[in-house]
């Protein structure tokens, strides 16, 4: 049931164009962060003429530094909207009351959207990830792939994170706004909390400045083991618990 | 046994009592019609019927499963809901793969062609969003009934539909008459009246009625007669004293109206009265009453 389930979504994400944007964002982030790495640095010296501004020469390590930002800003938002109605909007516009009176468990319905959305986003990024690599290297010879990966690695943990957040947004909300309220509320209280330095290594929100630490200086696998199984409960707890919302809510 | 079998099922919103103690019973393999004016309960009943809202209280049975036990029975229904909507990017025949996909179908590709040809939508290769709303409803029917499931709880299945898509639809599923039930909510009577073995009445979200057609015209009626006579206004001074006469009233020129309490007693005095008063008869009947004389005399007087 649950592939037939992720078919449906496989052809409405075809359908209506949402495979296109998000691979068209995950493709172009991935080649122009190399690009501006290269670049940028050039680019702002040839502006400023009259005040020479001493700007660093690029290194290999900028071109992940971009790839991590552009990840973690705009990649990521367009992925929150695109996924944030998937049960949600389903709810509002009637279809999810056709598909439970045909008497699909809900549960295994929620999970099929969460498992197409985490599939389709981990080969987006596999993509991304290589091309991101392939152009840094050709700019940057020296470029290693072991600390590209694993913090690439990483952001997949914290990705499985937001989709999952997403997901329980989407379950909980009966409409895209109420979703995204949820959403961003919950989002916004654990970057608060990770202001605090007993809840910091807990809190998934850690993940992407530990990225940007390894990006500057080394992978370090061990201090990080921490956060990411809190993470992955974190996330295990979001998913369950939605669907089990989902499972009872009236619709 | 019962395709629908409802104990005290009562669903609140809030202080709103949308259905209120319903204890409704439709046998297996008959058409029954859910009658009621706006508001009254219908669509809230299917809901709960679907395990779509959960009851305040009391309990369902569907094809002697108890629907609060374990929602395996919906593979057994047919649902339209009052607004159809489906997804939009699909067109009709893909969005009847995906159903026939899901309900567990095998080799549905015929079954989904002859669907296409019964509602008159096989020509049609648009998408579903950009159909007008009777399309929608007739893809709806077209979707409920592909698995041929042996109950379809229909929620005014005819509300969008021109009068041929109205006659058609109501055909179908007079169609079905003793091979599955179906379960319709309306709030046209005529559809009832034309297709319907059973009626429920449901008003402020109470079952004010659940019968068969044939039990309500007996017990219902048969208690007006029609007479015309040559002096009526002398005729009904005479008869506005009596105790079996309940309610009369002048039709034309010379007919009257009588509503009795006995028919019988009616039938024997009648006569006696009007040969001391030394009235012609010119016309005696029974009415036959319509089902809109019962449902508006049951709406509006509780039963
Ligand atoms: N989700 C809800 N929240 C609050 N009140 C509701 C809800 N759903 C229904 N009601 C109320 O319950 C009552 C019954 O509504 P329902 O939709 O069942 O009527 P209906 O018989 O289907 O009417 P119609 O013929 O107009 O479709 C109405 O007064 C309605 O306002
Ligand atoms: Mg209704």
């Amino acid at each position: 049931m649950v592939t037939k389930l992720m078919k449906k979504e496989w052809n409405e994400y075809l359908k209506t164009g949402k495979f296109y944007i998000l691979l068209f964002v995950f493709i172009f982030f991935a080649i122009l962060s190399p690009i501006t790495a290269k670049f940028m640095p050039e680019f702002i010296k040839s502006l400023s003429q009259e005040i020479t501004i001493t700007v660093p020469p690029p290194t290999w390590r900028d071109s992940f530094v971009q790839f991590s930002k552009n990840l973690n800003q705009i990649v990521f938002i367009v992925i929150v909207l695109v996924f944030l109605g998937s049960v949600a909007e389903e709810k509002n516009h009637g279809t999810a009351s056709l598909v439970a009176a045909k008497g699909i468990d809900r549960r295994k319905w929620v999970f099929s959207k969460f498992l197409f959305q985490i599939l389709f986003s981990l080969a987006m990024l596999t993509i991304a990830f290589f091309l991101c690599f392939y152009y840094a290297k050709l700019l940057f010879p020296e470029t290693q792939f072991y600390l590209a990966f694993s913090s690439t690695v990483l952001f997949a943990v914290y990705l499985f994170f937001i989709l999952t957040l997403t997901i329980f947004s989407s379950s909980i909300g009966n409409s895209m706004l109420q979703s995204a309220g949820i959403f961003f509320a919950i989002f916004i209280i654990l970057n608060i909390l990770n202001i605090i330095p007993q809840v910091n290594p807990y809190n998934p929100m850690t993940l992407p400045s530990i990225e940007n630490q390894w990006i500057a200086s080394k992978v370090a696998w061990g201090n990080t083991i921490k956060p990411i199984i809190s993470t992955v409960l974190l996330s295990l707890i979001l998913i369950f618990s939605g669907a089990a919302y989902f499972h009872k809510q009236e619709l | 046994m019962l395709a629908i079998k409802t104990e005290g099922l009562s669903k609140y919103f809030n202080n709103k009592k949308a259905v209120e103690d319903l204890n409704l019973q439709v046998p297996e393999g008959v058409i029954f019609g859910y009658l009621g004016p706006n508001g009254a309960g219908k669509t809230t009943t299917i809901r709960l019927l679907l395990s779509l809202a959960k009851p305040t209280k009391g309990r369902a049975y569907i094809l002697g499963e108890n629907i609060s036990k374990s929602r395996n029975y919906l593979k057994k229904i047919g649902f339209l809901p009052e607004v159809p909507s489906f997804y939009n990017f699909f067109t009709a025949k893909e969005f009847l793969n995906f159903i026939s996909d899901i309900s567990g179908m095998v080799k549905p590709n015929k079954k989904i062609e002859e669907m296409l040809q019964l509602v008159e939508l096989n020509k049609e290769k648009k998408r579903i969003g950009t159909y007008s709303r009777g399309m929608k409803q007739r893809l709806g029917i077209a979707q409920a009934i592909l698995s041929d499931p042996p109950l379809l709880i229909l929620d005014e299945p005819t509300s969008a539909l021109d009068p041929e898509g109205r006659k058609e639809t109501l055909d179908l599923i007079a169609s079905f008459k003793g091979q599955k039930t179906v379960f319709f909510s309306t709030h046209i009577l005529g559809d009832v009246e034309k297709i319907c073995d059973m009626v429920g009445i449901i008003k402020e979200g109470r079952l004010v009625l659940n019968d068969s057609i044939e039990n309500l015209k007996k017990s219902h009626s048969k208690r007006t007669l029609f007479i015309e006579v040559d002096k009526p206004k002398k005729l009904m001074e005479t008869l506005q004293y009596l105790n079996w006469v309940e309610e009369m009233s002048p039709v034309n020129k010379n007919g009257i109206i009588l509503q009795v309490k006995d028919l019988q007693f009616a039938q024997k005095s009648l006569p006696e009265i009007l040969s001391k008063e030394n009235i012609l008869l010119n016309k005696w009947e029974l009415k036959e009453p319509t089902l809109e004389d019962i449902f508006l005399e049951v709406v509006h007087n509780g039963n």
